[in-house]
């Protein structure tokens, strides 16, 4: 038998990315949330939630274990009585294992289909994961699924790995800064060879959880939303956020042209009332523009985050070593539907050039004009597969011949144990 | 979730999702059994087409799988299946009825295509078993589809009734142990008044069973196991009870691994709950020593 | 804890009292280094006489004392195969995270189940009688967990079975 592809799946902390080696886009993507019979964990400060007391053996039937549902269905039955929902990935890493277990089960055997003793797998990691998340991500996968092969990427290079696509890139390295910006945080992550520097790694706050409250604040301050019934406001920020939102190259400019000639501008959203059916509409305005702009300009929405997102990036490829820095500038990837909005690369690459250009006049300046820089290569490469670029470039990687041989095969467990996935080849670079 | 579904979930959601929005797309995915299956558009957009590979393909055409697949699926039918693959259907979007229950049918039955190829054999079965009732003695062919690398499902027909026999193997240790504790159960569970009629079980290790030990080639080994279904008249006289049955029984050995990982799944949160009630018992033991605020360089105490 | 279980119990709590006697002691053979003697084993004159606390053939305790530390094994009781393979995969999710509990040893010893390696620095550092109830405690649910996981499995897969074969009704 031919081998079957490999699978392909990426747990964020909002949405799980799920599919087969060989596509251009995942075969599901929906939430993280499992709904099981009990009620709702509550999200605990300190730690990771204990494992609760499973299924008692008085209980008759035993299998209530099974009862639960995963993404979609699980945001469908969470008002069910009886029914809790749990989002078992938090910021990044898993967080309760019995659900990240079961939730698995369900991906492969309702969703995908597939009989896991037949397939590789790939998935994905948050940079610095702990290893033991590894070890214990193997265990379930190789002892509960008895999977054929493994592979655990870091989330990073994937997304670098999926930018090979675009035709902007000519040389397939896997050296760059990946900014990835999912749902709930914002990371600027540098890599070399396909290594994450994890010294020089931030995280920014503001994703787009945040812009679409932003959003939202901003149309019911001007009123907008006074027609839109209560529980409908934030699916209308949102879908705002995602239809009409760009990024403009000047704040000031754009609110001129707006207040100029509004009706060319200004945009309308047309919605239905999910209870009543009644239709509504509102304008939108200057959040088209603005709602990105926070990423550049964080004090018009936070108070306590304030640094703009290219000095940032400018902060990290710094703290990264000399000899790679070059690499860092000449390759900024972006990954994630925040990074979406238009333009949103070319602002990043002005205001980035601008940093670095400065400090390059002020070094010159400093050497009395003895010393002249070559310059610094900025780049950002859009691209796009962008949205779900972690989940595309594991299904690039997966599909390459070798990636078989960088697995660790059942085999290979069960001679070492779950240590094994300490470690991963990185491969994929200077093919 | 219990029971397995009989449909692909993924050619539903696609399908239904192109239906309302054609765009141009090209996937390839699986279903159980090593099954594998590429929708993909050509040169409209409204014009699907999906190709399903399956690895006994060859039998299930000496047991009339085009018959069957004629009759479901008519002229999407293709004449010529895709390279790679055995099956071809041509789903033209524009044909497919408007929203409603209709639509659903229609997608529904698409997504069925693996189910549908794989119900050839017993349906031939079936009308093999009322032509020996009628004819009072005989015995039926044995067929056999060949359906994983190792495994294969053996179906004859006699004159009052139809056995289909389940060849499993267990690649684990656990696994077979676990697969052993619940065969041995489906055995037993017969005995219950609710389920008297449902069909009988039968389950040996090792031994084949008489039908088939005649055959060539069979693995001798203590990760072999054979599982017989007889399946009386009552359980296929019914059409629509025959279907039932034939969705129901295909998926018999991918509902019985589903459900012995399952319940390794149980087991590891079982020992996750143990372990760390040990946990607590040892930390019990340490003698208290005074927690310092631990801070960082910048100042911030530490949080872990 | 059932009766049956425990005079065997009292005898291990008691053996296991009177071995954690345990003080710092260096290499006698390596200089600067300080390791559990009874792994390490080439002092003879620091190890003492290992014991072994049996309940019946399948179930025993092996005690190996020495000066500065004690390896305490146990072997669980496996009455059939589905006992066998969840005793295993128990013990070893066990040491897969003897990280967190100190005094597991990764591996056991040949013949036993788990193990348990505690030094002088252990005793140090926890109340020792404390150390004591763990592994009372241990023995007395290990036991108790494995076969409610056996029934658990069985129970399980009654349900399984008919809920498959019920749906031939309809």
């Amino acid at each position: 038998m031919s081998l079957l592809a490999p699978i392909i799946c990426d747990n964020g902390t909002g949405f799980s990315k799920v599919g087969f080696a060989g596509n251009s886009d995942p075969s599901f993507v929906f939430p993280t949330a499992i709904a099981t019979r009990g009620p709702a964990s509550q999200p605990s400060r300190s730690g990771p939630a204990l494992p609760s007391k499973p299924g008692h053996l008085a209980s008759k039937r035993g299998v209530e274990d099974l009862d639960f549902f995963i993404g979609d269905e699980a945001l469908a039955n969470a008002k069910t009585p009886g029914y809790g929902i749990n989002y078992p990935i938090r910021h990044g890493q898993i967080d309760n294992w019995d659900y990240m277990e079961r939730y698995w089960e369900q991906t492969i055997f309702k969703y995908l289909r597939a009989e896991p003793e037949d397939h590789y797998f790939l998935l994905t990691e948050p940079p610095l994961n702990a290893p033991e998340n590894r070890e214990q991500t193997a265990e379930i996968f190789f002892e509960s699924f008895n999977i054929k092969g493994l592979y655990i990427a870091v989330q990073a290079v994937l997304a670098l790995a999926a930018s090979w696509t675009s035709n902007r890139v000519s040389d397939r390295t896997l050296t760059g800064t990946v900014i990835d910006s999912g749902d709930g945080v914002t990371h600027v992550i540098p890599c070399a060879e396909g290594y994450v520097i994890g010294s020089a790694i931030k995280h920014i706050p503001i994703a787009g959880r945040d812009i679409t409250q932003f959003v939202l604040n901003l149309m019911r301050e001007r009123g907008e939303m006074a027609g839109v019934p209560p529980e409908d406001h934030l699916k209308v920020a949102g879908k705002v956020k995602e239809n009409f939102s760009y990024v403009c190259q000047d704040i000031v400019k754009e609110f001129r042209k707006y207040d100029a000639e509004p009706y060319k501008y200004f945009e309308r959203y047309e919605g239905e009332n999910t209870v009543t059916g009644k239709k509504y509409g509102v304008d939108v305005g200057y959040e088209r523009f603005l709602a990105p702009e926070i990423f550049f300009n964080p004090e018009i929405y936070s108070s306590d985050f304030l640094t703009p997102l290219p000095e940032i990036v400018d902060g990290v490829i710094q703290q990264s070593p000399i000899d790679v820095r070059r690499g860092l500038y000449k390759n900024i990837v972006l990954s994630g539907g925040s990074t979406m909005f238009q333009h949103f690369g070319q602002r990043l690459k002005r205001d980035l050039k601008q940093i670095v250009d400065r400090r390059l006049d002020a070094s010159v300046a400093a050497s009395g004009s003895h010393l002249k820089s070559s310059g610094v290569e900025v780049d950002v490469i859009s691209h796009k597969r962008q949205r779900y670029a972690v989940w595309f470039g594991g299904s690039l990687m997966a599909s390459l011949p070798e990636f078989y041989s960088f697995c660790h095969t059942k085999a290979q467990y069960d001679e070492v144990g779950p240590s094994i996935c300490r470690r991963y080849q990185i491969f994929g670079s200077a093919t | 979730m219990i029971l397995l579904e009989a449909h692909n979930h993924i050619i539903q959601t696609t399908l239904a999702e192109k239906v309302v929005k054609p765009t141009s797309l090209d996937v390839q995915f699986v279903d159980f059994d090593g099954v594998r299956f590429r929708l993909s558009t050509q040169e409209r957009k409204t014009a699907l087409l999906l190709s399903m590979s399956i690895r006994c393909w060859d039998e299930l055409v000496k047991y009339g799988v085009h018959d069957v697949l004629k009759r479901e699926y008519g002229s999407m039918l293709q004449p010529q299946p895709e390279a790679e693959y055995n099956v071809t259907l041509l789903v033209d979007l524009e044909q497919i009825p408007p929203e409603g229950e209709e639509r659903d049918a229609a997608i529904k039955s698409i997504s069925l295509l693996k189910r549908n190829a794989l119900a050839a054999p017993f349906e031939l079965a079936f009308q093999t078993q009322k032509q020996l009732e009628a004819a009072g003695s005989g015995q039926g062919e044995l067929m056999a589809m060949h359906y994983r690398d190792e495994e294969a499902i053996y179906i004859q027909a006699s004159p009052d009734r139809v056995t289909v026999i389940f060849s499993t193997i267990f690649r684990e240790e656990t696994d077979r142990i676990f697969g052993k504790v619940f065969l041995q159960e489906f055995v037993d569970a017969r005995r219950l008044p609710t389920i008297q009629s449902a069909p009988q079980v039968l389950y040996t290790t090792r031994e084949p069973p008489l039908e088939i030990r005649h055959l060539p080639g069979l693995k001798d080994s203590e990760d072999v196991g054979y599982v017989t279904f007889v399946l009386f008249p009552r359980h296929f006289t019914h059409p629509t009870v025959a279907a039932s049955t034939i969705s129901h029984i295909q998926l018999f050995r991918d509902y019985l691994h589903y459900h012995i990982k399952c319940s390794k799944a149980y087991m590891h949160s079982r020992m996750r709950y143990r372990v760390s009630e040990f946990q607590k018992v040892l930390n019990r033991a340490k003698t208290e020593v005074a927690v310092t605020d631990r801070k960082t360089a910048s100042g911030r105490s530490m949080i872990r | 804890m059932s009766n049956v279980l425990r005079p065997y119990l009292a005898a291990v709590r008691s053996t296991l009292t009177a071995a954690l006697t345990l003080e710092d002691f260096s290499s006698q053979v390596v200089e600067r280094h300080n390791k559990p003697e009874v792994e390490v084993g080439v002092s003879k004159e620091v190890l003492l006489n290992p014991l072994t606390i049996s309940r019946n053939e399948n179930e025993r305790v092996l005690i190996e004392p020495s000066i500065n530390s004690i390896r305490l094994s146990i072997k669980i009781k496996q009455a059939d195969e589905i006992e066998r393979i969840l005793c295993h995969k128990f013990t070893r999710f066990m040491m897969q995270r003897a990280e967190s509990f100190i005094v597991l040893r990764r591996k056991p010893v040949k013949g036993y189940d788990i193990s348990f390696l505690i030094t002088n620095n252990h005793t140090d550092t926890m109340l020792k009688h404390k150390i004591v109830d763990f592994i009372i405690q241990f023995m007395e649910e290990v036991d108790k967990e494995i076969s409610e996981m056996k029934l658990s499995l069985n129970a399980r897969a009654r349900v399984v079975a008919e809920s498959y074969l019920a749906a031939f009704n309809s």
